[in-house]
C-alpha cells in the first residue's frame, strides 16, 4: 500500500465540532505515548480519528482538562513569588484552602456524606499537634505524623453516626461538634491559655525568618506542595477503585440498591473514603498550625466553615477543579481586595447569589450547561420545522456517515412532494381503466417512482387456484426481512387482473399521500 | 437551683419556638433551609428600632405618658417589625425560590443563596448603621411580679403571653383558613399537593412572608431582653435550625416541644456555669439524634403509630 508523508495537511470543517484542534500524526509512525512509570495508564487522553473529508489520520485530545490543571497551577507558582508579602500570603491561604476544599469534595462529593465537620478535623489536628509541640517538645516533622493520626482517629469517631443519620441530620450533628470543640478549646485553660489559642508553634519556616520575605516564600511552596499532595490523594481516591465504586451508588436509592446486587459494599467504601480524608485533613491540621506557628479558635467558627462551604458551590460541588477555582475568586476577594473594606463582603455575597442563581453546577460546570442549552434550543427548533418527512435535518446529518444518503433522501422527499401534486382523480380513472399499456405522462411519472421504491414498501400479487379452474388475486406486502414471509393485506380477493392491479395502485396512493 | 429561671426557660422557650416553627415550616413546604432567618431577624429589629425613634415623639406629645401610648408604641414596635420581616421573605422569595425552585440542586443552591442574603444584609446593616448596638423602648415596662412565689419580669410575661397568642392564631388560621390547609397540605406531601392543585410557587409567597413576620415578632420580643445589632441575628437562627431538626424537620408539635425543652436545659444550663450553654445543648441535641435520628416528631410519629 501505498502511504503519503502529509506534510501541510489540509484540515477540513467536518461535523459538529469542526473547532476542535486536530494533530496531523506521522504516517506509518506507532504513536509514542508516555506512561505513568510503573502503570499503563497515560498522561494525557490522546485518541485517533479519521478525518471523513480528507481521509487522513488524526489525532485529538478528548480531555483537555489536565493541560487547564498544568496551565492554572503553573501560572500561580510561577508568578507567586515576584508579588508582594501580601499577595504572596494571599496566595499561601489560597493554596491551604484550596486543599481543604479538594478533600472536603472527596467527603461530600465521593463519599456522598454530608459532613460539615471538615474545619473541626483540621482545628483539632492542629490543635493537638501544636500543643504537643509547645508542650512536650516534640520536633515539628512529627507534628504531621501526630496531626494525621488525630485525624484517622476524630475521622473514624464521626463516620460513626454517618450510616444511622440522614443528609441534613448528619449536617447538623457535625455542625453541632465543631461548636462543641471551639466551646471546649475556649474553656480548656490548660491547653491554651490566652483565649484559647497556642502561640509560638515550630514551624519548617524558621523562627528568626518568620513574616520576612524568604518565610514567606518558604511558606507559600509549602502550602502549593500540600494542594499537589492533596490533588494527588484525589486523583488516587476518586479516580481509582474507590472512587469507581462509590461512582456506582450515586446519587439515587435505585443505584445503591443496583450496586449492592452486584456485590458492591458502598457503606465500607463511603466509610474508606471518609476516614482517609479526615486523616488527610488531620495533616493539614498540623501544617495550619505551623503555617501560622500559632492556632485559635476561630478556626471552628460557623461563619469560616460556611465560606469554604460557598467556595465550593461557587466553583462546582463535588468537582476538584470547581474546589480550587471556587478558593482561587473568594480567597482573592476577601484577602487581596483588603483596601475594599465591608464591600468584599458583599461582593462576595453577591457572586454567590448570581453564580448559584444562574449555573446550576458552580462556575466549573458553566459549559456543560451552556452545551446542554444550545442543544435543547436547536431541538427546538427543529421541532419547530413540521416538514420534515424524511429529509435529513442538519443536526443529523453529521452523523450519517454516507452522504449519498443524505441528498439521497433530500431528493426523495422533494420528488414525492411534486408527485402528491400530480395524484387526480382523473388520473386514478386513466389507471383504472388501463392498468397497462401507454399511459399519459403524470401517470407515467407516478408508476415511475413506484417502480423504484423499495423492496419493503411495495405489494405483490398472489394468484389462489380454485376447483374450478376460475383463479383469484390476493394482494401481498413484502416484510423486507430475509426469511420473514410476505403478509396479507386484507381478505379482498379479485377475479381480474385489472382489478387486482389497481387495487395495488390505490394502495400505493395512498401511502404516498400519507408519506 | 432558683425557682425563678422557669419564667427565664419559659422566655427562651417562646423566642425558640418561634423561630424553629418557620424554619421547620420552611422547610417541609417549600423544601429550602433558610440560612437568611437571622438576617430577617437582624432587619426587622433594625426596622423596628428605626420606627420607634420616629413614632415615639409624635405619640408621646400626642397621648402624654399614658396606658393609650404605651399600647400604641407597643403596636408600632411590633407592626413595623412584622412588616419588615414579610418583605424580607418577599426578597428571599424573588431571589433564592422562584428563580430556581423547579432546577436541579435546588436544596443546596437554596442554602447558598439565603447564606449569601445573610452575609449581604449583615454587612449592609453595619454599613448603614454601624456596630453600635441599639436599645429598643421598653413596651412591657419595667418591674416584676409572682405568680405562685415564681417572680416574673414583666418583659419575660408580656413574651410568653404574646408568643402563646400569637402562635395559637397561627395554627388557628393554619388548620382552618383555605390558604393555612393549602400550605399543611404542602408540608405533609408536596407532591400530592401538586396534583390536586396547589400551585407551589403561590403558597411559597405567603410562607416566606408569614415565616418572615415571625422571625420580626421574635426580634422585636427578645430585643425587650438584648440590643439589637447587625449579627445579633445569628445566634437565634442556629438555635432556631438546630431546634426545627430536634423536633424533627417539618413537625410543629415537636418543635414546640423540642424549645421548651432546649429552654430549660439553656436556663438550668446557664443558672450554674453560662459558659457551657452552647455546649449542653448540643450534646443534647446530638444524643437525642443519635437515639432518634428523626428527633422528637419522629418519636411522636411512631407513639401514634
Amino acid at each position: 500500500m501505498i502511504t503519503r508523508e502529509n506534510k501541510n495537511p489540509i484540515l477540513y470543517k467536518v461535523g459538529r465540532k469542526h473547532h476542535e484542534y486536530r494533530i496531523a500524526p506521522k504516517i506509518n509512525k506507532i504513536w509514542d505515548r508516555k506512561r505513568f512509570p510503573f502503570t499503563r495508564r497515560h498522561f494525557l487522553k490522546w485518541r485517533g480519528i479519521y478525518n471523513l473529508k480528507s481521509l487522513k489520520r488524526e489525532r485529538m485530545l478528548s480531555d483537555k482538562l489536565p493541560l487547564w490543571w498544568l496551565l492554572g497551577l503553573g501560572f500561580v507558582l510561577i508568578t507567586t513569588p515576584f508579588l508582594s508579602n501580601q499577595l504572596i500570603g494571599v496566595s499561601s491561604i489560597f493554596c491551604v484552602y484550596a486543599t481543604i476544599n479538594i478533600l472536603w469534595t472527596l467527603i461530600i462529593g465521593t463519599a456522598g456524606i454530608f459532613s460539615f465537620a471538615t474545619l473541626a478535623v483540621v482545628g483539632v489536628a492542629g490543635y493537638i499537634s501544636a500543643a504537643a509541640n509547645v508542650y512536650f517538645d516534640v520536633p515539628w516533622p512529627f507534628m504531621f505524623i501526630i496531626g494525621t493520626f488525630v485525624g484517622l482517629v476524630f475521622g473514624s469517631i464521626l463516620a460513626a453516626p454517618s450510616t444511622r443519620l440522614d443528609g441534613l441530620y448528619y449536617a447538623l450533628l457535625t455542625i453541632g461538634v465543631a461548636e462543641i470543640c471551639r466551646v471546649f478549646v475556649v474553656q480548656l485553660r490548660v491547653l491554651a491559655p490566652q483565649n484559647g489559642s497556642i502561640t509560638k508553634v515550630d514551624s519548617f519556616i524558621p523562627n528568626e525568618l518568620f513574616l520576612q520575605r524568604e518565610g514567606i516564600l518558604i511558606g507559600f511552596f509549602a502550602s502549593f506542595v500540600l494542594l499537589l499532595l492533596a490533588l494527588l490523594v484525589w486523583r488516587l481516591i476518586n479516580s481509582e477503585r474507590l472512587g469507581l465504586l462509590l461512582r456506582t451508588a450515586k446519587t439515587s436509592r435505585e443505584n445503591e440498591a443496583f450496586a449492592e446486587a452486584i456485590g458492591i459494599d458502598f457503606r465500607k467504601a463511603r466509610l474508606v473514603v471518609f476516614i482517609i480524608s479526615s486523616a488527610a485533613l488531620g495533616f493539614v491540621g498540623a501544617f495550619y498550625a505551623m503555617y501560622f506557628k500559632s492556632i485559635s479558635p476561630s478556626v471552628f467558627s460557623l461563619d469560616q466553615l460556611l465560606i469554604l462551604f460557598a467556595m465550593m458551590v461557587i466553583g462546582g460541588l463535588g468537582r476538584a477543579d470547581g474546589a480550587v477555582v471556587g478558593a482561587a475568586i473568594v480567597t482573592f476577594i476577601d484577602k487581596g481586595l483588603i483596601e475594599l473594606g465591608p464591600l468584599r463582603i458583599i461582593l462576595i455575597a453577591v457572586i454567590m447569589l448570581v453564580v448559584t442563581i444562574f449555573a446550576r453546577e458552580g462556575l466549573t460546570g458553566a459549559r456543560k450547561q451552556f452545551r446542554s442549552f444550545r442543544k435543547r434550543k436547536s431541538g427546538e427548533r427543529r421541532a419547530l420545522r413540521t416538514e420534515k418527512n424524511g429529509e435529513v435535518m442538519p443536526e443529523e446529518a453529521t452523523e450519517i456517515l454516507d452522504k449519498q444518503e443524505i441528498y439521497f433522501r433530500k431528493f426523495n422527499k422533494r420528488l414525492r412532494d411534486k408527485l402528491k401534486k400530480l395524484i387526480t382523480p382523473e388520473l386514478i380513472e386513466e389507471h383504472k381503466n388501463a392498468p397497462t399499456g401507454n399511459h399519459s405522462d403524470s401517470l407515467a411519472r407516478v408508476l415511475n417512482f413506484f417502480r423504484r421504491a423499495e423492496t419493503a414498501d411495495k405489494y405483490a400479487l398472489k394468484k389462489i387456484y380454485k376447483e374450478d379452474s376460475n383463479s383469484v388475486y390476493q394482494v401481498i406486502a413484502f416484510s423486507g426481512v430475509k426469511t420473514h414471509p410476505p403478509r396479507i393485506v386484507d381478505d379482498k380477493e379479485y377475479s381480474k387482473l385489472s382489478e387486482a392491479l389497481h387495487a395495488v395502485f390505490v394502495l400505493r396512493v395512498n401511502d404516498l399521500l400519507e408519506s | 437551683m432558683d425557682i425563678s429561671i422557669i419564667a427565664y426557660a419559659l422566655n427562651l422557650a417562646s423566642i425558640y419556638a418561634l423561630m424553629a416553627i418557620s424554619i421547620s415550616m420552611i422547610w417541609s413546604s417549600i423544601g429550602m433551609i433558610n440560612m437568611s432567618h437571622g438576617a430577617t431577624f437582624a432587619v426587622s429589629g433594625y426596622s423596628a428600632w428605626y420606627f420607634s425613634v420616629i413614632f415615639k415623639p409624635i405619640i408621646f406629645s400626642f397621648f402624654g405618658k399614658t396606658l393609650l401610648a404605651q399600647i400604641l408604641m407597643g403596636s408600632v414596635l411590633i407592626g413595623s417589625a412584622m412588616l419588615a420581616g414579610a418583605l424580607c421573605g418577599l426578597v428571599i422569595y424573588f431571589l433564592a425560590f422562584l428563580p430556581i425552585h423547579d432546577k436541579p440542586n435546588y436544596p443546596v443552591r437554596s442554602l447558598i443563596i439565603t447564606l449569601g442574603i445573610n452575609i449581604a444584609s449583615i454587612q449592609l446593616l453595619l454599613y448603614f448603621f454601624g456596630a453600635r448596638n441599639k436599645g429598643l423602648p421598653k413596651i412591657f415596662g419595667f418591674g416584676r411580679f409572682e405568680i405562685f412565689n415564681i417572680p416574673i419580669r414583666y418583659d419575660q410575661a408580656g413574651t410568653i403571653i404574646s408568643t402563646s397568642i400569637i402562635l395559637l392564631i397561627m395554627l388557628i388560621w393554619l388548620r382552618h383558613s383555605r390558604m393555612g390547609i393549602e400550605i399543611r397540605a404542602m408540608m405533609q406531601n408536596p407532591e400530592g399537593a401538586a396534583y390536586s392543585g396547589i400551585s407551589r410557587r403561590i403558597t411559597a409567597i405567603p410562607v416566606l412572608m408569614i415565616t418572615g413576620s415571625l422571625a420580626g415578632i421574635s426580634a422585636a420580643l427578645l430585643s425587650q431582653t438584648i440590643f439589637v445589632s447587625p449579627t445579633s441575628g445569628s445566634i437565634p437562627l442556629i438555635k432556631g435550625l438546630t431546634i426545627a431538626l430536634l423536633g424533627g424537620l417539618g413537625n410543629v408539635p415537636g418543635a414546640m416541644i423540642g424549645a421548651i425543652l432546649v429552654g430549660f436545659l439553656e436556663a438550668i444550663v446557664g443558672s450554674i456555669q453560662q459558659r457551657y450553654v452552647m455546649f449542653a445543648t448540643f450534646i443534647f441535641i446530638i444524643t437525642i439524634l443519635i437515639i432518634r435520628p428523626r428527633g422528637i416528631g419522629g418519636l411522636l410519629d411512631n407513639t401514634r403509630e
